[in-house]
């Protein structure tokens, strides 16, 4: 099977994934921060093999990955700040 | 210059630089009126001086604006230009028509202005900028459509270049929206939402598409980079100026009675309006890296890259600082917006007028670049200038958070009155800076006359 | 495109610049930039209205939301295939890859257009609260830059059914594709973040 169509079923069960946690109404810190961690394997998934960076110079993956990390940490401490 | 009709730039020009020295002196009457509040009344009341400061500011631009289309279209379109004829037409119309509005502003009472000029027939007098008496109105539209229909007509016949279309996607934009000062609804709301869309949608919108144009000729022409090039990145900074400043009319929306979301979306673009500023600047000191020759106008450089700088510090960085609706709660309306208008207006739109001007009058007048001595006097002027804005910026500055402070915040606010009190000491700063502003200015146009009917500047 | 590492023993080249055109890459970062900070908001006007915040996002279709997901997936997917298709010469089938793409976008905006109609026939508005703000502003803007990748991708699709792309000369491909994939990739985060947390 070709590389990107094994990263497509992964991306598809990943969906499946969150969408099973959310249908099962599960919340909390851990709940959140494997959701929030899907969704940040998702995207690098995309960005490296979809979008094909992973072979381009570093600056390119490293500007997606510091916006990632950056939107989804800030994300996850407006979250952490409040769960009771 | 490569076409004879490029010739009718020069008026513009020049009147554009004369109303500009007038702008400055009245600048000038009104800095002093903040610590003399009694200074020329009842002659020139504050809120006179104030119309004639802004009138005067917005007409020498548009002088400035069409001057440079009516220089760099013809040369971008490789013909001449339709109607020189009209052009000069236009220029004493929309000169005569700004005159008498300046000189109605000062000699009779608003009010009476407005009964006599016919504002009960269609109101559109009395918001802030948009003063001009009915007939005034008429007359800029008028001129407006004849400068585009002369200046469009001879990019239909000629060369489509990406910034000849720019300008001319600015440029009509500029006469659109200023339809919009005819449109006054009673609800204040709706008066206030929609007065932004010429105010905001001109300096935040198609005026920067005016700006990139003229910007990126420029550098064509000093540094020889290739066109292609030049061109591309123009084409990003205005996407990126429109995407960001359309919805970024929002950062006006935020307290006069529009729905909530707009502090939302207001703040989240218009974060991003600086962008496309630092884009130019980017764009600007790049080009001139790369340049091919070493063209003789180093002043203009000089003008270019400043353009890039003051425009991304005062509009771009200044705007930052009090677009967020959080922050705009406490700053709207104070001496910090003062601040950010002077540096934006300045390093935008006056020094790439004045850009502009530094390029082309010399050729104008024959030659590639003013002789050294000429140039050293501009640049002198530039530097001048340049850093009292930065010095008026930062003293109004400092008076706005001090005003904040004690009007806005804290257990017991100070009155509006109390508080000016308070931060006079700003003000006379202020007005010291902008003295050595008019030096600058004085010093700029004696640098035409200066060492040049002798000095023919090399190739 | 500049290779800058030309390792025969490895498998790829690294280049200097990202797929397609460059000046589609400061878009790219744009939009993420744009998007970040509406992420960023709403997980922060969240924690100060929580119990809001939960309570009307159990009115939205988590179903709706985790399908078009799904879908949106798979047209990158097809797009990715389209690439490679082109990379080798085959513009038809390239063509043919981009239509089926477009065609998913066009299921996405179908399923999210229902979802508006059932929003909006109960009157919901982005006045309503500022969960129903967010939700709204959110998803009509990813709305909008969905439609304007399927006109790209259109464009693209129809340049190559007319042979206007090569496998040496395909950048306008990638620059589409590139495009597409932050579409899609938006919605990754998008998805869980107002459909799923809470």
């Amino acid at each position: 099977m070709r590389p990107c169509t094994l990263i497509w079923l992964s991306l598809m069960l990943l969906t499946v994934a969150t969408y099973a946690i959310g249908e099962a109404g599960m919340g909390g810190t851990a709940v959140m921060l494997t959701v929030l961690g899907i969704a940040v394997i998702k995207v690098q998934m995309v960005a490296s093999y979809f979008m094909d960076l992973r072979h381009t110079r570093w600056l390119w993956r490293g500007i997606v990955l510091g916006w990632l990390v950056l939107v989804t940490g800030l994300i996850a401490i407006a979250y952490l700040t409040t769960i009771k | 210059m490569q076409y004879k009709s490029q010739a009718v730039a020069k008026p513009y020009f020049i009147a554009a630089i004369g109303l500009f020295l007038g702008q400055i002196l009245f600048g000038l009457i009104m800095g002093y009126q903040y610590v003399v509040g009694d200074f020329l009344f009842p002659a020139i009341p504050f809120n006179v001086a104030r119309m004639v400061h802004t009138n005067l500011l917005i007409v020498w631009i548009l002088f400035g604006f069409m001057g440079s289309a009516y220089y760099l279209i013809p040369e971008e379109a490789e013909t001449e230009l339709f109607s020189p004829k009209l052009a000069w037409l236009m220029f004493w119309v929309f000169l005569v028509a700004g005159a008498l509005t300046i000189v109605g502003y000062l000699t009779v009472p608003y009010a009476t202005l407005a009964s006599m000029t016919g504002n009960d027939i269609l109101a559109t007098m009395g918001r802030e900028f948009l003063e001009q008496p009915l007939p005034t109105k008429v007359g800029i539209v008028i001129v407006a459509l004849v400068f585009l229909f002369n200046i469009s007509m001879t990019v239909l016949k000629g060369r489509k270049t990406s910034i000849s279309l720019v300008l001319l996607l600015g440029l009509w934009g500029l006469a659109i929206f200023f339809l919009f000062s005819f449109y006054n609804p009673s609800n204040l709301v709706l008066d206030k939402y929609f007065w932004w869309w010429t105010v905001h949608l001109w300096v935040e919108g198609v005026w920067e598409l005016i700006l990139g144009a003229m910007l990126a000729f420029v550098l064509i022409k000093i540094t020889g980079v290739d066109r292609e090039v030049i061109e591309k990145w123009l084409y990003i900074i205005i996407a990126m100026t429109l995407i960001t400043g359309i919805i970024g009319t929002g950062h006006h929306y935020f307290w006069i009675g529009t729905p909530e979301y707009w502090q939302w979306f207001g703040s989240v673009f218009s974060a991003l309006e600086p962008i496309p500023f630092f884009m130019m600047t980017v764009f600007a000191f790049n080009m001139v890296n790369r340049r091919r020759r070493e063209h003789p106008n180093k002043a203009a450089t000089l003008w270019a890259l400043g353009t890039g700088v003051m425009s991304f510090l005062g509009a771009g960085v200044w705007g930052f600082l009090h677009t967020l609706a959080p922050v705009n709660f406490y700053t709207h309306g104070t001496q910090i917006t003062a601040a950010h208008g002077h540096m934006a207006f300045y390093g935008a739109y006056v020094m790439v007028n004045l850009t502009m001007i530094s390029y082309a009058m010399p050729m104008l007048r024959g030659r590639s670049a003013n002789s050294r001595s000429s140039q050293v006097m501009e640049m002198w002027a530039f530097w001048l200038m340049t850093i009292s804005i930065v010095c008026i910026t930062l003293f109004l500055t400092a008076a706005g958070i001090l005003q904040i402070w004690l009007q806005r915040m804290g257990t017991s606010p100070m009155s509006f009155m109390d508080a000016q009190d308070q931060i006079r000491i700003f003000y006379w700063a202020r007005e010291f800076s902008g003295l050595v502003f008019l030096v600058g200015l004085v010093l700029y146009i004696w640098s035409f006359f200066f060492k040049n009917s002798e000095a023919q500047a090399a190739e | 495109m500049i290779i800058l590492i030309n390792n025969p023993k490895s498998a790829h080249q690294v280049y200097a610049t990202p797929p397609g055109d460059l000046a589609i890459w400061f878009f790219i970062f744009a939009e993420l930039l744009a998007f970040g900070i509406f992420f960023a908001a709403y997980a922060f006007a969240r924690a100060h209205n929580i119990a809001l915040f939960d309570a009307s996002q159990q009115h939205l279709s988590r179903t709706s939301g985790a399908i078009n997901t799904l879908v949106l997936i798979t047209s990158s997917y097809f797009v990715v295939r389209a690439v490679a298709a082109i990379k080798q010469g085959y513009s038809n089938q390239c063509a043919r890859w981009i239509g089926a793409a477009i065609g998913f976008g066009a299921i996405f905006l179908a399923i999210k257009s229902f979802e508006f109609y059932g929003k909006f026939s109960s009157g919901i508005t982005l006045s309503t609260n500022t969960f129903y703000m967010f939700y709204l502003s959110l998803t009509i803007f990813h709305f909008m830059h969905v439609i304007l990748g399927m006109l790209i991708l259109a464009a693209v699709m129809l340049k190559a059914r007319r042979g206007g792309y090569s496998a040496e000369n395909h950048t306008g491909v990638e620059t589409g594709a590139s495009y597409w994939h932050m579409v899609d990739l938006l919605w990754i985060i998008l998805f869980p973040l107002i459909y799923v947390i809470h």
